[in-house]
């Protein structure tokens, strides 16, 4: 298994280790409940070094990433970050990522378990399109911490050379933290404010360290993977493999915004377009059980006595102190409401379709 | 970690089995617990279920994952702890005595030797329990 720059922190802070995608991570530190709520309630510190990031250079670069990305990157601003897909031809997602609009080059933060996939994906579309541009993956020459939650920009301010509250949501900035070169992006995956930065891995620990430093009078601590899975969820974003996958477009997952239909020459974006005119099949929606079973990712969904789709997603949610889930249904079923089942060993338990998104911070 | 009894036996799978006559006890051990993690369900057999050694008997939910409980031998289900249902408490902390899952009215001489003691069973966590 690999490891992070951070592994020898997670270990000393008495984290249990997962393999997470051929990487040794941390799935909890001291409960994933408790993570969770300290991130709703204050912030939370999360070591994100395993995920991929790619750098886009050249005189072609945002041509390129236009061809590559389903969101519109001229529609974007310097120094913003846009979510989006890498689609292929078919309108299916290759991944989910983060798009960063830089002055001299693109960045592209991609998931973990689609590292090498996304790097040969982009660069075969650059050599195919002849475009004068240089993909490079820099995921190992560069770290990337999270730190989410409401105190974030107090615990971050004292550690960086900028006003942080000049670096407005899905921002980005090249700053010093702790005396380190690196960008700060007002980016995250848990529906709270927080920041990413991306320094090099041997200042990682030590930037590390100081932001649980300057977070103590918070209670800032570090967060697994657990907590991730479960804010994200609370907050309505996807998982790359539950509620996208090489076989579910982004519009059966309700993810429209990441799209950007007008386009021309972006691949995947044609057959959605045709998707989206025909209406999809089937749609993501959002559960609540009212059961002490948690709806799990695979588990069959019932609806009238037959199966009518699969759950995505599903976790206890501390937030709302309820079993929450996300699920693919026929579109007949997605109303508000509607009451469906989720189905363990032959066994029903009932729940019920919500509005998305289960958590919605106060701004 | 607390010593764990010596009067019982384990499988591989972090089962504990404690024979008295032909009434078997079941339960999951303190390492089943630690790695499940925080428990939110404990799904119990049924009152006369047939137990068949190496099938699930019970399922024990954590936030994170199920964990299946493998029946360490066969017999019929006399009781379950019933409580664990809206109380995992006793499980978390106490998974050797209050926190049992299951009692089994298995056939006169039924032996339990084939299983783990203590020691052994140390062994196999050391080694990495899997």
């Amino acid at each position: 298994m690999r490891k992070t720059c951070l592994n020898a922190a997670h270990v000393a802070a008495g984290a249990r280790l997962v393999d997470f995608h051929g990487w040794e991570m941390p799935v909890q530190y001291k409960g994933i409940l408790e993570e969770t709520r300290l991130v709703r309630s204050h912030a939370g510190l999360f070591d994100l070094c395993h995920m991929g990031r790619l750098v886009v250079t050249g005189p072609d670069r945002e041509a390129l990433v236009e061809h590559v990305f389903s969101s519109n990157l001229g529609k974007m601003k310097l120094g913003k970050a846009k979510y989006g897909f890498l689609l292929n031809e078919q309108g299916f997602p290759n991944d989910d990522v983060i798009v960063y609009r830089d002055e001299d080059a693109v960045h592209i933060v991609i998931n973990a378990g689609n590292r090498d996939r996304d790097d040969a994906w982009v660069r075969e579309k650059c050599a195919a399109g002849k475009f004068k541009a240089t993909v490079t993956n820099v995921s190992d020459q560069q770290a990337m911490i999270a730190i989410q939650g409401r105190d974030s920009e107090a615990v971050m301010q004292p550690l960086t050379s900028i006003d942080l509250s000049q670096v407005p949501y899905y921002g980005f900035a090249h700053c010093k933290v702790g005396g380190v070169d690196t960008i700060i992006a007002r980016t995250g995956y848990t529906g709270e404010d927080g920041f990413e930065i991306f320094p090099p891995p041997e200042k990682a620990r030590m930037l590390w360290d100081a932001m649980l430093g300057s977070g103590k009078a918070f209670g800032v601590a570090p967060i697994g993977l657990g907590a991730r899975d479960a804010l994200r969820l609370e907050a309505g974003m996807p998982l790359y493999g539950n509620e996208l996958e090489l076989d579910i477009t982004p519009l059966e997952a309700g993810l429209d915004f990441g799209l950007d239909l007008t386009k021309d020459k972006t691949i995947g974006i044609p057959a959605l377009r045709e998707q989206k005119a025909k209406g999809v099949t089937r749609k993501l929606v959002s559960l609540v059980a009212s059961s002490p079973r948690v709806p799990r990712h695979g588990y069959g969904i019932w609806h009238d006595g037959k199966a009518v789709g699969k759950i995505a997603s599903g976790a206890p949610s501390a937030t709302l102190d309820k079993n929450i889930a996300t699920g693919f249904v026929p579109t007949a079923l997605t109303a508000v409401g509607t009451k469906l089942e989720f189905d363990i060993h032959g066994t029903r338990y009932p729940m019920e379709v919500v509005p998305a998104p289960f958590y919605k911070r106060a701004r | 970690m607390a010593s764990r009894p010596t009067d019982i036996r384990f499988t591989k799978t972090h089962e504990w089995v404690k024979l008295e006559g032909t009434t078997a006890t079941v339960g999951i051990t303190d390492f089943a617990v630690e790695h499940l993690g925080e428990l939110v369900f404990v799904d119990l057999p049924a009152k006369g279920k047939k137990a068949k050694k190496g099938e699930t008997l019970a399922e024990v939910e954590s936030v994170k994952a199920v964990g299946e409980v493998y029946s360490p031998l066969d017999g019929d289900v006399i009781e379950a702890n019933a409580g664990l249902g809206a109380d995992q408490t006793p499980l978390a902390k106490d998974p050797f005595k209050t926190g049992w899952l299951a009692k089994i009215k298995v056939a006169a001489g039924t032996k339990i030797d084939g299983l783990m003691d203590a020691a052994a069973y140390q062994k196999h966590l050391d080694a990495g329990g899997a």
